[in-house]
């Protein structure tokens, strides 16, 4: 899971599609829209639509394909579960079960992987408590040195037998190496707090302002907003 | 497995949309408990916080299964409720942009999550005088886990009741849960003990906060 952050981080801020061109802000507008519509929609006909709307944004996002399926594993396997306890003998229940998060995951995966999460995170720490927003980009920063942290721990367990063995010895490795990244994680903030002060942190952690900065990608984005609240009134989504 | 994030379009929205508003409601009264956290808190939140995230990247195998674990225990010790309930809000929020969860039930699987951490200190507390911090650290987690596992199940079982197919599934789908539920404690506690057993020994300081004097907190010997 935390590899398809990384990659998709890698995409957001190194690709060049339409998509990048767009602001931040309005495809936040369109991939909650989508999400929204997905989640209340009772119609399968337009379900279906948003879906494959949504299977659109992402291939054009140029996300690599096994990483846009590996975001998409998650909830396919949750909701699968579901889709057989609420089995009706009918193939719309399981159908809508299973298309709802898997439209708004590939909504969620167009939206991150075309947005620099500074861009995506600034405009939603305007709404959250200050302090929530500031930890969020403290998080995140944090998040791939401990990832890399974490795959350099698991390497050295492996190549140092501490993987096999009784279910004893496993856990314990897996103690051992758990407390070995909580000691990493306070030296760590303890660092970035030295930064902070030298860097002159005036108590609060600001995002870029160019979130709301229009482009051309806009034009696309807008034109997607529009189909899928067409297709809404054309389909009878909410009759 | 252990995963206790719900991803969208499951469940009804009136139980989403107002797990949302309280989520909100508890950041904000939150944000006024923790109003004297320093930038020092914030860095240290923000690296729990991608701590727990990492975590999860630490498969234990159990069985035919791979165990992924929360620490929600260990987080709820050494941050106290409302800090760990705005640490797990955060890791709901950036789960949900990596497909991991929904964004409609981000307040939900926070309050899930939140609700395990925030008795995790209490706990602690009542258990460390008899226990000693690895056990108190380890019982601390149980219930920690025991308790958003259960609410977890309860959520997950409501669902299933909106149809008249899911009430006759409720039977083995209870029974499912039940096995997660229990595999989930079992696990979290093991490793919380040998997480405790690990910081007792190298950083005892760490329970300081938690009120727990280092001296105190260092095994016999170590």
């Amino acid at each position: 899971m935390l590899d398809v952050i990384g990659r998709v981080d890698l995409a957001a801020a190194s690709g060049g599609t339409v998509w990048h061109r767009a602001s931040a802000l309005g495809k936040l507008g369109l991939a909650a829209l989508l999400v929204l519509l997905a989640v209340f929609t009772g119609s399968l006909p337009l379900l279906v639509s948003l879906h494959l709307l949504a299977w659109t944004l992402a291939l054009t996002s140029r996300l690599p394909l096994r990483v846009t399926a590996a975001m998409l594993g998650y909830p396919l396997v949750f909701t699968a579960v579901f889709a057989v306890a609420r089995w009706d003998g009918t193939l719309a229940t399981p159908l809508l079960l299973v298309l709802r998060p898997t439209t708004a995951c590939l909504s969620a995966a167009w939206l991150v992987a075309t947005t620099p999460y500074p861009d995506l995170f600034a405009p939603i720490s305007r709404v959250l408590p200050s302090r929530i927003a500031d930890g969020l980009f403290m998080t995140y920063r944090a998040l791939f040195e401990l990832i890399a942290r974490t795959e350099r721990l698991t390497r050295a367990l492996r190549l140092r037998g501490g993987i096999g063995g009784g279910w004893r010895r496993r856990v314990q490795a897996s103690g051992d190496s758990v407390g070995t990244l909580v000691l990493h994680s306070f030296g760590r903030s303890e660092r970035m707090y030295a930064a902070m002060l030298l860097r002159g942190h005036s108590g609060r952690v600001c995002g870029c302002r160019h979130y709301a900065e229009t482009g051309t990608g806009d034009v696309w984005v807008a034109g997607c907003a529009a189909a899928a609240l067409l297709l809404t009134l054309a389909l009878g989504g909410f009759r | 497995m252990s995963h206790l994030h719900i991803p969208d379009g499951v469940l009804p929205w009136p139980l989403w949309g107002s797990a949302w508003a309280a989520a909100f409601v508890i950041l904000v009264v939150a944000g006024v408990i923790e109003r004297g956290a320093s930038p020092r808190d914030i860095a240290i939140r923000g690296s729990i916080g991608a701590l727990v995230l990492a975590a999860m990247t630490l498969a234990i195998p159990v069985g035919p299964f791979e165990y992924h674990l929360s620490l929600l225990g260990p987080v709820g010790v050494l941050l106290g409720a409302t800090a760990s309930f705005e640490v797990l809000f955060i890791v709901a929020s950036i789960l949900a942009f990596a497909g991991h969860g929904g964004f409609t039930v981000v307040g939900l699987n926070a309050l899930l999550l939140g609700a395990g951490a925030a008795v995790a200190r209490p706990v602690f507390r009542l258990a460390v005088p008899r226990a000693g911090v690895a056990a108190a650290l380890a019982i601390a987690a149980a219930v920690s886990q025991a308790a958003a596992g259960a609410l977890w199940a309860v959520v997950m079982l409501m669902a299933l009741r909106e149809s008249p197919a899911g009430r006759a599934a409720l039977g083995w789908a209870g029974g499912v849960a039940a096995a997660v539920w229990v595999g989930g404690v079992i696990v979290e506690t093991l490793v919380a003990l040998a997480v405790g057993r690990f910081l007792a020994r190298v950083k005892p300081e760490l329970f300081g906060a938690v009120g727990v004097p280092a001296a105190a907190a260092r095994p016999a010997g170590g």
